[in-house]
């Protein structure tokens, strides 16, 4: 499983594919405040990065994948 | 894979470039202005050079680097391609083909290729140097190691005038594009249903070779969550790479027309490019500049400039806190206080702090006008070691070691892409197929026992049960077995065409030499046969087309005045008719003058005189076939050496194929070859004679007779018997073979007869008795047998016994 759903937050593993996206979106609606931790995530795809970028869940810890850091950084209003 | 393992590979490889190269230069010399035929030229031979680098072939490398070069010139449109060019080219190629097959038999080059690699590589090059005198400023492509890589992103020397950036541009701070002048930009739009064709856009974007930056967002603004759909995909990435273009292209090439990319020379001009450079300098200087920079110093700009990175991102991200929808007042209190630090950090000048407000909003509004520039001090730019993360090394320890881990499993991953790109072919050794074909052989062999062990066992043992099991297991067996020998058939089929390829060099050189226009016309190449068969064909088949050359076409003016256009056609057509593959060859030439070949018949002694006259047209025509006719005068290179088309015709015949020559004098000639589709499985009769079984291919066979001793007609040594109506001569497979015993008559008297033709004739083979047709599979005679005459091989039969087959043409 690539992404283990916690109480407070969503731990996405390793590589995360295409097929949890739809799952972790639906998840991320229903929070209240939504957070995510990526510090294990090796690649996130596509879909699961616009699921972020659309959802802008807390980013808890850091995150290894430099250009993933870069691409999920506030986006400057 | 040992080395040479991989030595065969690259001579496998290099002649199928080699094949490949020669036809397209020949397309190329039709049609000189199709880009998209020197493209693949071009890569063609670049591979070949590639290939060659890998080992050390100095001589070969060294021609197909000049050839290289020339094309690339010429692709560029900067040399004009033309008939002394494709000459060059040819005679390279031709040299490396035969380097190659010397690479094949002795695993290196000789002393002597050097001198000739030397030559051939400057004569290619001397096309490089002569076009226009202006580009002599240019390095030559021999000496520069660049040369080889194929850039285009330095043919557009003198920069166009700038065009518009797209809008798309400015998400990549324009320091990054000032400092990468040389990089592409290029912007990913992935289309809306990507995700279920299982693209990975993001990755894809990440594994950009030499990726500068990356930038991902939305293509249109985010729809409302609750309708949003995140299997649509809406976004747009944005990157810069250091690569060529053509690296970059070749990288989106799956998903081209969704990715634009624009050299970053086109987008800045000149000027405006050495503008941004000297404000950098510039910046250098009043900070003292970059270079005399002490480490200590250079690495606290750094820690500062990170900092500053920092410092705007925990300001973006309480702006967009402040945008959350239901924002309590404590949230904005700690916003407003962590703005208030943030602003006295970034910007210690300016003096503005925000009011103390309740309203979210209002907060909101101030930290956007009041953000801190992105674009910090552009040393600290400069100062980074490499522009791609540029806050790395402060954020993450494990993000410095990121990069070159990524960059590894970047270029392994691409490796593995472009294998997936290619059309799914395995290239497997003949010897490999042979063997399988071998395997498969013993395997209906070992199939072929089993009928003899049900007999057994019914006979031997009583055991009726037994043996049916036994045959309907045969059956089974059978049915796979066959299944299998069809199937390895297949694989050994190959298209006529691989044939027919090189008939347009050669008919190109021949022409041109003899001063004729020529033009080919092949038809119905996808045709296929075995290989064996095809190979087989190769030579017979370029001593037709030399022979319709030099005596079927005649010289432009002759054939004008003959009233014929002045370009001839020979027309090379192949097809399938049942189970052979016919090859027909037609020419609009001359033809062929019976009366002038019953002459040379007789000059050259093949014929008597009086035989020759009461020949008809259409039989002294096939004269030609004679071994030692020839109607050429003089012995030029190309034919009347009297080799001609009789070895055409043995050459034919040893495959089991058939000629036929028609030709209408002053008209052209129409040779038609008959070739069976495969030589794997062989139908053989099977004779006996004195005790001992022998076979004889069922396709030479006219028919077997019972024929009574006294019914034969004997004249000094020579036996006649007369069937049908014909004289048909005898012969004694007994004497033939040396066998002691004669041959041995039935109950009544008769001799067993097989009559098979030779040619147009018949004889007749007197045998002990006949065993019916079988299939087997013909085994070259291999070793000290293989000098033996009037055998055409051996087969193992069902029983484990070996049968040899019988050669008629050979032993009578």
């Amino acid at each position: 499983m690539a992404i283990r759903y916690l109480k407070k937050h969503a731990a996405l593993e390793d590589v995360v594919t295409v097929e949890d996206a739809e799952a972790l979106f639906d998840w991320l609606k229903l929070q209240a405040k939504p957070a995510v931790t990526l510090s294990k995530c090796a690649h996130v795809h596509t879909a699961v990065l616009q699921v972020l970028l659309m959802t802008r869940p807390k980013i808890n810890g850091d995150i290894p994948d430099p250009l993933l850091r870069q691409a999920l950084r506030p986006e400057p209003a | 894979m040992n080395q040479t393992e991989l030595l065969d590979q690259f001579i496998l490889e290099a002649r199928e470039c080699l094949e490949q190269v020669g036809e397209r230069l020949l397309q190329v010399e039709k049609a000189p202005g199709d880009t998209e035929l020197l493209n693949d030229l071009f890569r063609l031979v670049h591979t070949l050079k590639g290939n060659c680098g890998l080992f050390e072939f100095k001589p070969l490398e060294r021609v197909v680097h000049a050839g290289e070069d020339l094309l690339d010139r010429i692709r560029n449109g900067r040399l004009a391609y033309s008939n002394d060019i494709a000459d060059a080219l040819l005679e390279a190629m031709d040299f490396t083909a035969q380097m190659i097959d010397e690479i094949e038999q002795s695993g290196a080059i000789g002393a002597g290729a050097e001198g000739r690699s030397q030559a051939l590589s400057s004569s290619l090059r001397a096309h490089l140097s002569t076009p226009v005198a202006t580009r002599s400023a240019e390095p030559t492509p021999g000496t520069d190691a660049s040369a080889s890589v194929p850039s285009p992103a330095r043919t557009p020397a003198p920069k166009p005038s700038p065009k518009p950036s797209p809008d798309w541009a400015s998400r990549v701070p324009p320091a990054l594009l000032a400092k990468h002048d040389q990089g592409v930009l290029w912007c990913y739009e992935p289309e809306p249903d990507c995700f279920f064709k299982g693209e990975d856009p993001w990755l894809l974007a990440k594994q950009t070779p030499a990726l500068q930056h990356l930038d991902i967002g939305p293509q249109a603004d985010w729809p409302d969550l609750a309708e949003a759909d995140c299997y649509r995909c809406n976004l747009r990435i944005v990157g810069l790479s250091d690569a060529p273009l053509a690296y970059v292209d070749e990288h989106f090439r799956c998903v081209a027309d969704q990715v634009q990319c624009v050299p970053i020379a086109e987008l800045l001009p000149s000027a405006t490019s050495a503008s941004v450079h000297g404000s950098i300098e510039a910046g250098d200087a009043t900070t003292g500049t970059a270079d005399i920079l002490s480490e200590e110093q250079a690495s606290a700009l750094r820690a500062a400039h990170t900092m500053r990175r920092r410092g705007l991102q925990i300001w973006d991200e309480q702006l967009s806190l402040l945008a959350r929808p239901q924002v309590t007042p404590g949230t904005v209190a700690g916003v407003h206080a962590a703005l208030c630090n943030l602003m006295s950090l970034l910007s210690p000048d300016d003096s503005t702090r925000p009011e103390h407000t309740q309203s979210a909003a209002a907060l909101a509004q101030w930290a956007q006008r009041h953000r801190p520039a992105t674009a910090s001090a552009p040393l600290s730019q400069d100062a980074e070691p490499d522009g791609a993360a540029p806050t790395d090394e402060f954020l993450g320890a494990d993000g410095g070691a990121a990069s070159p881990q990524q960059a590894t499993s970047d270029a392994s991953r691409r490796a593995g892409g472009d294998d997936t790109a290619h059309q799914k072919v395995l290239k497997v050794g003949q010897e490999k197929i042979d063997r399988l074909m071998d395997l498969i052989g013993e395997m209906v062999v070992a199939k072929n026992a089993l009928p003899y062990l049900a007999h057994r066992a019914e006979t031997h043992f009583q055991q009726r049960e037994l043996a049916r099991e036994i045959k309907a297991q045969y059956a089974v067996i059978n049915r796979i077995a066959e299944d299998m020998q069809h199937a390895i058939m297949q694989v050994r089929m190959m298209p006529v065409g691989t044939v027919f390829q090189r008939f347009g060099r050669l008919v190109r050189d021949t022409s041109r030499k003899l001063g004729k226009d020529v033009n080919l016309v092949i038809e119905g190449e996808d045709t296929e046969a075995d290989k064996n068969v095809i190979e087989s064909l190769a030579d017979p088949l370029i001593h037709i087309i030399r022979n319709s050359l030099d005596h079927g076409i005649e010289l432009p003016e002759v054939r004008q005045k003959a009233g014929k256009p002045a370009q001839g056609t020979i027309r090379v057509a192949a097809r399938q008719e049942s189970d052979r593959v016919i090859i027909e060859i037609d020419d609009d030439g001359a033809g062929v003058d019976p009366n002038r070949v019953r002459r040379k018949a007789i000059e050259r002694g093949l014929i008597p005189e009086d035989k020759a006259q009461t020949l008809s047209d259409t039989d002294a025509v096939q004269l030609v076939f004679l071994p030692g006719f020839s109607t050429a005068d003089a012995i030029s290179d190309l034919s009347g050496r009297g080799v001609g088309m009789d070895v055409v015709r043995t050459a034919v015949e040893r495959i089991n194929g058939h000629v036929q020559l028609s030709s209408e004098f002053g008209r052209g000639t129409r040779l038609r070859l008959s070739l069976p589709l495969s030589m794997a499985v062989t139908n053989v009769m099977i004779i006996e004679a004195a005790g001992r079984r022998f076979g004889v291919p069922m396709d030479l066979i006219v028919e077997t007779v019972r024929m009574h001793a006294d019914d034969i007609h004997h004249f000094k040594q020579a036996q006649t018997a007369v069937l049908r109506g014909r004289i048909v001569p005898l012969r004694s497979l007994h004497e033939l073979l040396s066998l002691d015993e004669p041959p041995r008559l039935n109950e009544e008297g008769e001799h067993a007869v097989l009559v098979v033709r030779f040619g147009s004739e018949n004889v007749g083979l007197l045998v002990d008795q006949f065993h019916g047709a079988t299939d087997i599979i013909l085994k070259p005679l291999e070793g000290v047998l293989s000098g033996l005459t009037g055998f055409a091989g051996t087969a193992l039969m069902g029983d484990g016994s070996v049968l040899m087959i019988l050669n008629p043409k050979e032993l009578v």
